[in-house]
């Protein structure tokens, strides 16, 4: 797997038809990520979201429910992570009566030549990402 | 330091940018202010902020100011980061199975 590419999976207790509208219905999606969305799930729709702040934008590439489903993702106003500039794909698959859930972020942007021994611009665009889907009400690092 | 005051901090653009400014060394406010065309109070408040979030070092040098980056913070977060998705599926899951449960408890 490229440095510039994320992935994961969870395992969900409802089958992926049941899933799938949690990821392109606007008001299911807020209940799980950011606060705000317009999300236009169809293939060239625009995909809004606003979390703790940040603006993601991004559209939608493929919509094939309940199995798959393409985005490009980026925050508005950042040179590093610019609006539409990373792609997410997010895979259910059957699995008796539950749903395997990959989720692959791609192009996520590259490390730009270490200084000071920190890749800054690539930790920068990978923390907008981070912002954008983080929870501070239940950060773990915060301090007491 | 607040992983919380840090994502807040960075969700400002122009906070970003200064970050960027100084990523290569050391610069005194007035230098970095001469990169942007907001004021040099705003300038300073987003210093204050990117300060107080531990993103940045203040250093008195007679009567100038001289930020740096403070990698530490970085390595702080790279965590949070690395955390990013899985728990945000993890509240997908939960919100799921969550409903999947009120449904099934109103038809049985």
């Amino acid at each position: 797997m490229s440095e510039d590419t994320f992935t994961t999976s969870v395992r969900i207790a409802a089958p992926p038809a049941e899933v799938f509208p949690y990821l392109t219905d606007s008001k299911l999606v807020v209940r799980w990520m950011g606060d705000w969305a317009d999300l236009v799930a169809e293939p060239g729709g625009t995909l809004a979201l606003d979390i703790n702040g940040i603006p993601v934008r991004g559209e939608y590439l493929v919509v094939d429910p309940p199995h798959r489903l393409v985005f490009t993702w980026g925050a508005a106003g950042n040179d590093l992570l610019a609006a539409g500039s990373t792609t997410v794909e997010i895979l259910l698959r059957a699995d008796g009566g539950d749903t395997l859930l990959e989720l692959i972020h791609r192009d996520l942007p590259p490390e730009e030549l270490p200084r000071h021994g920190v890749g800054w611009g690539h930790f920068l665009g990978r923390l907008v990402v981070a912002a954008s889907g983080g929870d501070p009400g239940r950060d773990p690092w915060a301090d007491p | 330091m607040s992983t919380d005051a840090v994502l807040r901090a960075l969700a400002e653009p122009q906070r970003r940018r200064i970050l960027t400014v100084v990523r290569d060394g050391e610069l005194p406010a007035g230098a970095i202010a001469e990169h942007f065309d907001i004021t040099h109070q705003a300038v300073s408040q987003h210093l204050r902020v990117l300060k107080d979030a531990g993103l940045l070092r203040e250093r008195r040098e007679g009567t100038r100011r001289l930020y740096a980056i403070r990698p530490e913070a970085i390595e702080s977060v790279r965590a949070f980061l690395d955390d990013l998705w899985p728990s945000s599926l993890d509240r997908l899951k939960a919100t799921v199975e969550g409903d999947r449960r009120a449904t099934t408890r109103r038809h049985a």
